[in-house]
């Protein structure tokens, strides 16, 4: 058997074209249209990360703190000897001030303008669309807000986040901003030992925008999905590029010659099922580590990351092998090899159509999404895309053992479809 | 050893081989004659077990090869027609990848394919792809290929097809020594009749898919015993004459030949003197005349009224 691989692989090695072609052109693919791809998204972040915010201030802020002050001096809820640590700790960074602060900090400055006006103005700036958006800081918020934290005293004031339209740059800076507030209130806790705070109960008024962002996630960027969906798109042409050597062996005899020894029919479909497998592993890995090293793709990630990507990786080269193994036998079974690889060809577009391969599955129809996840390359997309993002474990397992079976199911029917040892056509 | 009963093989309408009866004995080298297209290799694919007949049946030693095509295999060498070789690999490598799945023992398969090499005369090119070798040196290698495993039978489907008169020479006197050292028997398939007439001992000829004739050459050459072959050298070509020369009830073929005309015809004392009386009357002078020896051309002319090669 490992004569019949160890020939497939030499052959492959030998034609140095379709080495060129499987190996090297991918990988120059992707990184070409990474790189044109991303320089039209960074035009249009610079031009739409321009936005103008509104703000409204109706909290008295140091009034509020003296309020507070005194309050704590009085609570029993705190522990004497942390009085004084958590005075000290809102004197330090009250609030409000420290998100204007932040709003106003040289990182966000770039791209957001704040302005501050009253309630009326704001609103009607942000309706004739002079503004993007608007916040409200409501009168009381600062004394509710310490009050809830702290002394554990009536509900989480919100916050009044508004804008005309929804837009990408609205959401993200209302993921900003609540991203701080979650940090700030860490902060506070912090001050009171034993103090519990929930982060979850930092939440931005409704009237906003959704939150569309997952919490603690990568998001993925344009060269690494085109890395991700080419790499997978690439691997499973190699299902019938290999396949395909099936009817040039027809055509040029040398399977004749093959039935002629009496080998084991099944050495020959195994060569071609392994050989598939090692190259397409290569493959696979040569891109996303090409990619890698050429574009920064993966930079930052864990150890376990990489595990991860591997072990996708090796399951769906397992299921292109078990994809490959079944298109071998059908093209030893069919007069005419060509016609097959026609057909294969066609199945592998189709594949690579509806499992997102040639355009982000997010643009097709919802129907047509669902259906592209029942593709190998389009369940294995949306796992690696997952796995990019939250590297959790436990999405890996599902997909994985639905690849292994969809696999074994092909191997099982093309073991039955080929042609027998001694069987004569 | 090998004997075929009746075999027949059509494709959809059309019947390309009918009725084959051919049998080789242990040891004996024969000769399957016929012109393009009589069907020689769709019998010699039936023979080695890669197509089924249509109906009949090939036998090894009493067995029926259709219904257990693994023993004919394993003593089996067959040089297909076309170059069945990896382009892509190197000489070595084809013998080394056919001699594993033919099961050569790993301890003799390299000194194997060294002798192989050697015997067809391309050591020093074992390492170079097959790609870039000249036909013959792929046909050499073609034959390399069914050699490896030591095959007692050995089917050869004309393995000299457009190679030099060199690497000709070369091969027919290698397969020679096969069958006469080593007792390889051989089925040799052409539709070069000097070939077979230097090989073979016993020779099938095939015409539109039937055996139109068999038996050792002598054997062959007597169905030409009441006939003459002549060859005569005119000063001038005449249709004229070639038309007259057909008349004449003895003469069963003529064919043009550059400036001379072949003629067979039934033994029978007047045709030099009507040959004569013709060409006078025709103002052509006869330059030379002479009876030759029949060859299986002349069998295969006799028996179709084609040569081989039409
Ligand atoms: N698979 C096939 N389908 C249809 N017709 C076929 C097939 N194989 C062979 N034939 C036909 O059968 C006839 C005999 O072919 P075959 O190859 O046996 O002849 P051959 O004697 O070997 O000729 P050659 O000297 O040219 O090799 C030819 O007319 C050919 O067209
Ligand atoms: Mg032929």
């Amino acid at each position: 058997m490992l004569t019949f691989l160890i020939k497939d692989l030499l052959l492959f090695w030998r034609d140095r074209k379709e080495v060129v072609t499987v190996i090297i052109l991918p990988l120059v693919i992707v990184v070409v249209l990474s790189i044109s791809m991303s320089g039209i998204f960074e035009e249009n972040q610079s031009e739409n990360y321009d936005l103008s915010l509104s703000v409204v201030v109706e909290d008295d802020q140091s009034e509020a703190i003296e309020e507070f002050k005194a309050s704590v001096s009085q609570s029993e809820q705190i522990a004497n000897a942390m009085k004084q640590n958590v005075i000290a700790g809102v004197e330090k960074a009250p609030p409000v001030e420290s998100l204007m602060q932040f709003l106003n900090s040289p990182e966000l400055e770039d791209w957001i303008t704040v302005n501050t006006m009253s309630e009326s103005e704001a609103a009607e700036s942000v309706e004739k669309g002079d503004h993007h958006a608007m916040l409200v800081i409501p009168e009381g918020y600062t004394s509710q807000l310490l009050s809830n934290i702290y002394l554990d005293q009536g509900t989480e004031p919100a916050l009044k986040f508004s804008a005309e339209e929804t837009a990408v740059e609205v959401d993200m800076v209302h993921d900003v901003i609540q991203g701080f507030l979650d940090q700030m209130n860490l902060q506070y806790a912090v001050s009171t030992s034993g103090g519990e705070v929930d982060m979850n109960q930092v939440q931005l008024p409704e009237g906003g925008t959704e939150t569309l962002a997952d919490d603690q996630s990568f998001s993925l960027n344009i060269d690494q999905y085109f890395t991700l969906s080419m790499g997978v798109l690439f691997v499973l042409f190699m299902a019938s590029t290999v396949a395909s050597r099936t009817g040039v062996e027809k055509r040029e005899h040398t399977f004749n010659r093959i039935t002629l020894t009496n080998t084991p029919a099944l050495h020959f479909l195994f060569g071609k099922t392994c050989a598939t497998f090692i190259l397409a592993w290569l493959q696979i890995l040569l891109i996303f580590i090409g990619s890698h090293l050429i574009l920064g793709t993966f930079s930052d990630r864990s150890f376990t990351f990489w595990i991860g990507m591997v072990f996708v990786s090796s399951v769906f080269c397992f299921a292109v092998a078990g994809m490959s193994s079944i298109m071998t036998s059908i093209s030893l079974r069919l007069k005419n090899p060509e016609a097959a690889d026609g057909i294969f060809m066609s199945i592998i577009m189709l594949f690579g159509t509806i499992g997102g391969s040639f355009i982000p599955i997010y643009v097709l129809p919802d129907w047509l999404q669902q259906i592209g996840e029942f593709t190998p390359n389009g369940l294995t997309l949306a796992v690696l895309i997952e796995w990019f993002q939250f590297e959790d474990l436990s999405t890996l397992w599902m997909p994985s053992i639905a690849l292994i079976g969809f696999t074994l199911i092909l191997i099982f029917v093309s073991i039955i479809l080929h042609p027998k040892k001694g069987e004569i056509s | 050893m090998i004997e075929t009963i009746q075999l027949s093989k059509r494709f959809k309408e059309k019947t390309v081989v009918e009725g084959v009866d051919l049998y080789l004995d242990k040891g004996e080298s024969v000769g399957l004659l016929g012109p393009n297209g009589a069907g020689k290799s769709t019998t010699i694919s039936i023979i080695s077990s890669l197509l089924k007949p249509t109906t009949g049946d090939v036998k090894l030693d009493g067995e029926s090869v259709i219904k257990n095509p693994g023993d004919i295999r394993k003593v089996l060498g067959v040089v297909p027609q076309e170059i069945a070789l990896y382009q892509e690999l190197t000489a070595y490598e084809n013998l080394k990848f056919f001699g594993r799945i033919y099961r050569v023992p790993k301890s003799q398969l390299e000194s194997r394919i060294q002798t192989t090499l050697e015997l067809v005369g391309l050591k020093d090119r074992q390492k170079d792809l097959i790609k870039t070798f000249s036909g013959g040196m792929k046909r050499r290698i073609n034959i390399a290929s069914a050699l490896l495993h030591h095959p007692k039978i050995l089917i050869l489907d004309e393995p000299t097809v457009g190679i030099d008169p060199q690497s000709r020479n070369y091969i027919l006197e290698m397969i020679r020594k096969l069958n006469e050292q080593e007792g390889t028997t051989v089925l040799y398939t052409s539709h070069y009749m000097e070939e077979v007439e230097q090989l073979c001992d016993r020779v099938y000829i095939m015409d539109h898919g039937k055996v139109i004739a068999s038996g050792s050459q002598s054997e062959l050459l007597s169905i030409l015993s009441n006939e003459d072959t002549m060859k005569v050298q005119l000063n001038q070509m005449s249709n004229e004459l070639v038309k007259a020369i057909l008349e004449i009830d003895v003469v069963r073929h003529v064919e043009e030949t550059g400036d001379s005309i072949k003629i067979i015809a039934k033994k029978s004392s007047n045709i030099i003197s009507n040959l004569v009386k013709l060409a006078d009357q025709q103002n052509i002078k006869i330059m030379n005349f002479q009876m030759e020896n029949p060859s299986l051309e002349d069998v295969f002319l006799h028996l179709t009224g084609r040569t081989l090669r039409d």
